[in-house]
């Protein structure tokens, strides 16, 4: 721009002054236009936590970088914020300060206390004007709704599948994975192994600690969906009846009272457990720290197939200027699209959000080697979001800690979903009144 | 004369059960106390598949030294060490100043509102760390320290425990000695370096370890206050291995943990000698 200013004066006949004069008004507004595209240049922060391993650090900066490079007015800085409560925790604190970051990937169920804090830009509009509502997968999309706006874009999604330690089940002659309740609990006893009354083996394991994820997709397995955005319904027969199921296993001695998230995970490795309940993001660490044939398959079912979504979507914050709320779009359009969301799945085990992103080659490629990696996909079919309540916090607490004690035999199921219910929606109206 | 024979006999035996009894002590504690660090270390050379599997045993197949590079591409783990020693050095150097002269203050100086003063201090103590998070958040923030190595430093440059610590040490010290010293033309800070700081050592190295072990392993605080690379400590790194939902990786995790803790293990081994003097000297004393 500025060499044609230069030659626009130039072809003025001019005289040797006035060219001087030209030549420093080029160079001033030269300098007033670098200075004015370094000021365009949106900063934007986007705090992550890391769900699945180290190297998720390394891959996020290297879309970050891929990002920055491809979009000259937009600067962003990726911020690794520890796992999922950490990154809420810090989000929380600068919004208390009142300096959100623009963009930030909590868990989907925070998406009820991120709005009661008034955090989040509603992108209902740009996401209409976009391909998000025909190229997202909806189960997906779904978690970021509230009263039918768009908060954010799904961009880490994750459902509970049911691990299999083949090789135990080969050795045990059973050749099909459990698809009801109750082959469930058949092929558990036929799993478990005691040797003198000693176990040596459990026959299940439910991921403790996000237990209360697994026991919400019970629920939906018995087509219930214990939650709505301003009460719990844990004292739903439904949902009874699933800790009663519960309750049946754990009586029938082939799945463990209480397990860690973690410590159920290196249980399954090491073979002291035959079936695992876990997230699909553990898929790449299971397959590849186990000595034994893993796979995957969907949680059995008891009226339908059920599931929920953990993971997280980016959010947007919407105490910022026009300006960086397009810019933050522009990120979280950028990291949900085709190529991204097709890499950052075959890279993670996490789930790729658009429809598109499964059709891509590489995909195509990646399923044929890890065929496991599809069952997850088929399942979300029949996802949705995950108890997102005001204080889910707190919330998730109440229920942990009933099936907990349900399961140690200190209370009777009914009594404890009742006492969760009513401590929960408590806390919930408080939080809403507070909201006022 | 039986009984004397067999006195003889077995004498050398006793004096060696006497010499070393607290040998047979010490020893299983030792190894006790050990075991996590060998289990560390043998990890951290071991296969993925190696590590819950009960038949491979509990030595490494292979030594996999190739961990040790892997966990440290996670983040810049150098830098990471050294804003780690800077961090933790400055609370430590800022707090051994503060709390001298505060607990000086509390020990043998009379002003006004002292004891109420005292017990505030003592309140500060029972504050969880995390209930004080925002307001100090807030205070780094207007200070405009945020995502710099003095905002992990300054919530922590005074310390309550210290100055109770040393404040009790400082009251043990008789008075004469203090007196003495005034008489020969001390003040007060020549009274405080001459005869109380050197009586007091063990305290301030006892108060020393504890300081730096816990801002050593701080994770919340740094975390909170950070966001670049550049000015972050060595725990964000090891979180990046160990805080994940998809179970901790072990084999990085513990190659990095060596890294981690050996600083503090080299120089609790070369500073082991004045440490336990100086403990014997307070027993002493």
């Amino acid at each position: 721009m500025s060499n044609k200013s230069t030659q626009d004066r130039g072809g003025l006949p001019a005289t040797r002054r006035a060219l001087v004069a030209g030549a420093a008004a080029t160079v001033a507004s030269a300098a007033l236009l670098r200075g004015a595209r370094a000021q365009a240049r949106t900063k934007l922060q986007f705090m992550y936590p890391v769900g699945v391993s180290g190297d998720i650090n390394k891959l996020v900066a290297g879309m970050i970088a891929k990002f920055n490079a491809a979009h000259p007015t937009i600067e962003v800085e990726a911020v690794y914020a520890g796992n999922y409560d950490n990154t809420e925790q810090k989000v929380i604190t600068a919004l208390g300060v009142g300096e959100p970051p623009a963009t930030w990937l909590p868990i989907n169920s925070a998406l009820q206390a991120f709005l009661g804090l008034d955090a989040l830009a509603d992108v209902t509009a740009k996401a209409k004007a976009d391909d998000v509502y025909q190229d997202f997968i909806p189960g997906f999309l779904e978690t970021c709704v509230s009263d039918g706006k768009l908060y954010g874009l799904p961009f880490q999604p994750s459902t509970p599948v049911l691990y299999l330690n083949r090789t135990a089940m080969k050795a045990a002659g059973i050749a099909k994975a459990p698809e009801t309740w109750t082959e469930l609990l058949d092929v558990a006893k036929a799993l478990t192994i005691r040797e003198k009354g000693e176990l040596k083996r459990w026959g299940l394991t439910i991921g403790g600690g996000w237990h209360d994820w697994i026991f919400e997709c019970y629920c939906r397995q018995n087509e219930l969906v214990p939650w709505t955005k301003d009460k719990v319904l844990f004292d739903n027969p439904a949902a009874l009846d699933a800790l009663e199921f519960w309750v049946k296993m754990e009586q029938a001695g082939v799945m463990p009272k209480a397990s860690t998230w973690e410590g159920s995970a290196n249980d399954f490795m090491a073979g002291r457990t035959a079936m695992l309940y876990h997230s699909t993001g553990s898929l790449t660490n299971l397959r590849k720290s186990s000595s034994f044939e893993v796979d995957v398959a969907f949680m059995p079912k008891n009226k339908a197939f059920g599931a929920c979504q953990g993971g997280g979507p980016i959010m947007i914050a919407k105490k910022q200027s026009d300006a960086a709320i397009e810019a933050s779009w522009t990120f979280a359009r950028w990291m949900t699209s085709t190529e991204v969301q097709s890499q950052w799945g075959r890279d993670t085990g996490y789930l790729a959000v658009r429809k598109s992103s499964w059709e891509t080659p590489e995909m195509k490629a990646y399923l044929k080697e890890v065929p496991q990696a599809k069952v997850a996909l088929d399942q979300s079919a029949y996802a949705g979001a995950f108890l997102q309540v005001p204080g889910y916090h707190k919330v998730r607490e109440y229920l942990k800690s009933a099936l907990d004690r349900t399961l140690a035999g200190e209370i009777k199921p009914d009594a404890a979903l009742k006492e969760a219910n009513a401590a929960s929606n408590r806390e919930i109206q408080r939080l809403l009144r507070r909201r006022g | 004369m039986t009984s004397l024979r067999t006195e003889i006999a077995s004498r050398p035996a006793i004096v060696a059960l006497r010499r070393g009894w607290l040998h047979v002590v010490l020893v299983p504690l030792a190894l006790l106390w050990l075991s996590p660090l060998v289990w560390i270390l043998v990890t951290s050379l071991k296969a993925r598949t190696e590590v819950f599997d009960p038949a491979a045993g509990f030595w490494p197949q292979v030594l996999r030294w190739e961990n040790y590079p892997a966990a440290l591409s996670v983040a810049p783990f150098g830098t990471y060490l050294v804003n780690s020693i800077l961090v933790t050095g400055g609370i430590l150097a800022a707090q051994l100043v503060t709390i001298t002269l505060a607990a000086y203050a509390f020990a043998r100086l009379t002003f006004p509102g002292k004891n109420l003063l005292f017990t505030l201090f003592l309140l500060q103590i029972m504050f969880p760390i995390y209930a004080t998070f925002l307001t100090n958040f807030v205070t780094v923030r207007e200070l405009g320290l945020l995502n710099s190595l003095p905002a992990m430093i300054v919530p922590f440059v005074a310390s309550g425990y210290g100055t109770f610590m040393l404040r009790q040490a400082f009251r043990q010290v008789p008075t004469e000695l203090a007196d003495a010293a005034r008489l020969d033309g001390c003040g007060h800070v020549g009274i405080l370096w001459h005869v109380y700081l050197p009586l007091v050592k063990p305290t301030l190295i006892a108060f020393g370890i504890i300081t730096v072990v816990t801002h050593w392993n701080d994770y919340m605080w740094p975390l909170l206050v950070t966001n670049s690379e550049a000015v972050r400590t060595l725990p964000i790194g090891l979180g990046l291995l160990a805080k994940s939902d998809s179970g901790a990786d072990w084999t990085r995790l513990m190659a990095a943990t060596v890294v981690v803790v050996s600083p503090l293990l080299v120089l609790f081994v070369v500073f082991q000698r004045r440490f336990v003097d100086s403990f014997m000297h307070a027993g002493l004393k």
